[in-house]
């Protein structure tokens, strides 16, 4: 096992060198020049070069890669070109808003997900089968900005439950936290819940039709042990790797929801960076999402093992 | 059997409800807990962007500006009307050859942390500029050098003439008077110290920045305890913000809810009229924009009123010149009536037929997006095919500076002395000339205008200059749109500037 991760870190270090070169040469081709965008309307072209050079923009692009390679392996990712503050700074502090909304939007969804799935999957055909599908349609379909909103008209315009945006650290006040986190991640929760949904159902139909279940009921074992015990547990694998790759991807920043929630997390920093081309932020930006990425992943194989006792690690 | 299924799921989903409604708990209002009794209280503010930093001589950014108004200080600054008056000088002298100006400083006044603020922060922070070409340093194009002759005392030497001096020297707080200590130590990005009536006590990056009283102020006492700013980029979060009484002040409002906003008392949204002016600029360097025919065409194409309209929801002024009716630099000149025969007229004059013309725009002002549909359904009827290209900022800039366009449309904001905005964007050296208009007649009266001292005069030479450039057409003018912000009921003592700067100086809050 201690061999395995140590060998899958590996593998990671070489995968996070592979997002540095890309991430970089990428960058370069984004049209959009940040010095310009940095002095805005008003300056003169003294100012425009003496910028330029300060942010070491004037140096050869393998010059720019390496220096910034050699930093970065000290964990010194640059200083940002708006702010002029130290980048890694600027990406950790971001990062407990962005974890926060996405573990709380994950376990909202499954909250939501796992009954439905489970109960769609158990009486398929039936009158919660065919709700739990309309939700999922609706969950994927509508844009979850446009649900944001009518979000917030709903629960903090018309009924004045939760505040519209903002955001409070879980650390400061975990009440308030929670009535802020409560809106963004029930928006973000419920794409995720849609997706979930349709998982587990498809799944748990999947092992309902194996023989050992035909078994276990046969053997005159309670409904809830086949379900819970039989079922749902061989189910869960491949239902493991969706919910993964869902609270990977979350917490990559969920962008849109980010900004309209005024959420100061990983997205909006990207947006951001983006909008301001400040290249160093969004390298490093995309270098923490690169990270949590492969360490989800990680723990996902490490858990297989767990769940279920064929798969090995080797 | 199914009935034990449904209590696995029923427990779930109450369980899911209980989080909820757990949720839901939280309170509304929030005054950030200082609740001292006699306290003034702290005023929450929405602006729609973040600051990129805090130095004020370092950043471009309005939201920035918007924070720093209420921090530092200049010289002398704008009163309502946009006449300079003094700030940290009390007084100033000039020379009877126009090339000395003497700054005399106010007696006793400190920065936030207690320390004093003499001539020679002055002098530090307008070298500083200069030195490391900051983005202000065209500001100081004229001055010779900056010396403090004794505490209280600032002598400006310039090369020339410059009777926009004061305008350059407090216009806004970009060119604020900042503390060495606070530069040399990095500070100044998060956690600048000034002598403004408030001071930053905390800036949480993505979230707000916290300002407090600063009771070492040298002007009458701040009432609130201190002002918050959080940063909401929708303007409808912003607006339900207001209404939930979350934030007591925003200018970012939805731009086709102001007109009934303004109607209501609560919250309370007031307008006035900017100083900025939004405007179409034709490429003179590509075919066939460089003949003045084709561009006194389309200005004859275009309806003002309708574009103003769907826009600006009808919040602005229409103008065919730069210079809104309040200024003092402002000259009446409208000879462009809506005349599609006059337009095709011009069109067979120059030649042209079956045009094609690119129209470059950017998301980051939405309204220059609503603005090209309709100026394209304009043109459109005088056979001129629009084609419309909206880009992010930062690439809007790039094919500006490349002069890949046909067409853009742009704003100018915060405009006080003529100088500035029709030297950069009229005089063939302008910084801001990218659609090359080049007219030796304007060149000269613009350089003239720059050193000229007698105002009735200076006034008559920029008169001069917005008829040329409007008959011309080499900026196609369109309007001056008015600035909203809106505030609740608690709020008191705040006015809409024309030039958007944002003070809370002398803001209370009821409780």
């Amino acid at each position: 096992m201690a061999r395995f991760v140590i060998r899958r870190l590996l593998q990671s270090a070489v995968v996070l060198l592979g997002v540095t070169v890309v991430v970089f040469l990428l960058l370069q081709l984004v049209p959009g020049d940040p010095v310009r965008v940095a002095l805005g309307t008003r300056f003169d072209p003294q100012t425009y070069e003496a910028l330029r050079a300060r942010a070491g923009l004037d140096q050869p692009l393998v010059v720019q890669y390496f220096d910034y390679l050699r930093r970065a392996l000290t964990g010194d990712l640059g200083v940002s070109f708006r702010s002029g503050r130290p980048v890694t700074a600027i990406v950790l502090e971001r990062l407990p808003a962005t974890l926060s909304l996405a573990v709380t939007a994950v376990v909202f969804a499954m909250l939501i997900a796992f009954p439905l799935g489970i109960v769609s999957a158990i009486r398929s055909g039936s009158l919660v089968d065919h709700a739990a599908r309309v939700f999922s349609q609706f969950g994927v379909s509508v844009p979850d900005f446009w649900m944001g909103i009518m979000g917030i008209l709903l629960f903090s315009g018309v009924l004045g439950w939760l505040p519209p945006s903002g955001y409070v650290a879980l650390t400061e006040d975990p009440g308030r936290w929670a009535s802020h986190v409560a809106l963004p991640a029930a928006t973000v929760g419920l794409v995720t819940a849609s997706i979930l949904t349709r998982f587990i159902r498809s799944s748990m139909l999947e092992v309902l039709s194996e023989d050992y279940v035909r078994t276990a009921e046969a053997k005159g074992l309670r409904t809830r042990v086949v379900v819970l015990r039989h079922v749902l547990r061989n189910a869960l694998i491949p239902v493991v790797t969706v919910v993964a790759v869902q609270l990977a991807s979350l917490l990559g920043g969920v962008i849109v929801i980010e900004v309209l929630f005024a959420w100061p997390g990983i997205g909006r920093l990207t947006y951001d960076a983006v909008a301001a081309r400040d290249y160093p932020v969004l390298q490093g930006a995309v270098l923490l999402v690169a990270a949590l990425f492969l360490l989800v992943n990680l723990l996902v194989d490490v858990l297989y093992a767990r769940l279920d006792p064929r798969i090995t690690v080797k | 059997m199914s009935r034990t299924r449904f209590r696995l799921a029923g427990a779930t989903i109450a369980l899911m409800l209980a989080a909820v409604a757990g949720c839901s708990g939280g309170e509304g209002v929030d005054v950030d807990g200082n609740d001292a009794a006699g306290a003034g209280g702290v005023l929450n503010a929405a602006i729609g962007g973040e600051p990129d930093q805090l130095d004020p001589h370092k950043t471009s950014a309005y939201y920035s500006f918007q924070v720093l108004e209420n921090v530092f200080d200049t010289l002398v600054e704008p009163d309502a009307n946009l006449e300079m008056k003094p700030a940290l000088a009390t007084g100033w002298t000039t020379s009877d050859d126009q090339l000395t100006w003497t700054f005399t400083l106010r007696e006793g006044v400190k920065f936030s942390d207690g320390s004093p603020l003499t001539a020679e922060d002055v002098v530090y922070s307008y070298n500083r500029i200069i030195d490391e070409k900051l983005n202000n340093a065209y500001k100081f194009g004229t001055v010779k050098s900056i010396e403090a002759s004794d505490p209280k005392t600032v002598v400006v030497t310039l090369n020339a003439p410059t009777p926009n001096l004061l305008a350059n020297l407090g216009g806004f707080k970009g060119v604020a008077i900042v503390q060495k200590a606070n530069v040399e130590s990095g500070e100044i990005t998060t956690k600048p110290v000034g002598s403004g009536p408030f001071a930053v006590e905390n800036y949480s990056s993505g979230d707000s920045i916290r300002l407090v009283r600063n009771d070492n102020y040298w002007g009458e006492k701040p009432k609130l305890d201190g002002v918050r700013f959080t940063f909401v980029s929708d303007p409808t979060v912003a607006l339900q913000n207001l209404r939930g009484g979350e934030v007591h002040w925003t200018d970012n409002l939805p731009p086709q809810q102001v007109p009934a906003l303004l109607d209501g008392d609560d919250p309370t949204v007031r307008s006035v009229p900017s100083t900025d002016y939004w405007y179409l600029a034709l490429n003179q360097a590509r075919k066939p924009y460089d003949d003045v025919n084709v561009r006194r065409a389309i200005a004859f194409a275009l309806d003002r009123e309708a574009i103003t309209k769907a826009a600006k929801f009808g919040l602005a002024t229409v103008n065919q010149a730069a210079i809104p009716q309040n200024s003092a630099f402002y000259y009446e000149y409208a000879p462009y009536t809506h005349d599609v025969n006059q337009a095709r007229q011009l069109l067979d004059q120059a030649g042209v037929s079956g045009l094609s013309m690119d129209l470059m725009v950017t998301s980051e002002y939405p309204e220059t997006v609503t603005a090209a549909q309709v100026i394209a359904s304009q043109l459109e009827a005088v056979g001129i095919t629009v084609k419309i290209r909206t880009l992010d900022f930062a690439q809007w800039l790039d094919e500006q500076g490349a002069g890949k366009f046909d067409a853009f449309m742009l704003g100018w904001l915060g405009n006080i002395d003529p100088d500035e905005f029709y030297y950069a964007q009229h005089h063939s050296d302008g910084t801001f000339n990218f659609h090359e208009y080049a007219n030796p007649n304007v060149d000269r009266l613009l350089d003239q205008a720059r050193t000229e001292t007698d105002q009735a005069a200076r006034k008559q030479q920029y008169d001069q200059v917005a008829k040329q450039i409007v008959d011309d057409a080499s900026y196609i003018y369109l309007y001056n749109p008015d600035v909203a912000q809106g505030w609740s009921k608690q709020v008191s003592g705040y006015e809409v500037r024309t030039d958007r700067a944002i003070r809370f100086r002398d803001v209370a809050l009821a409780r």
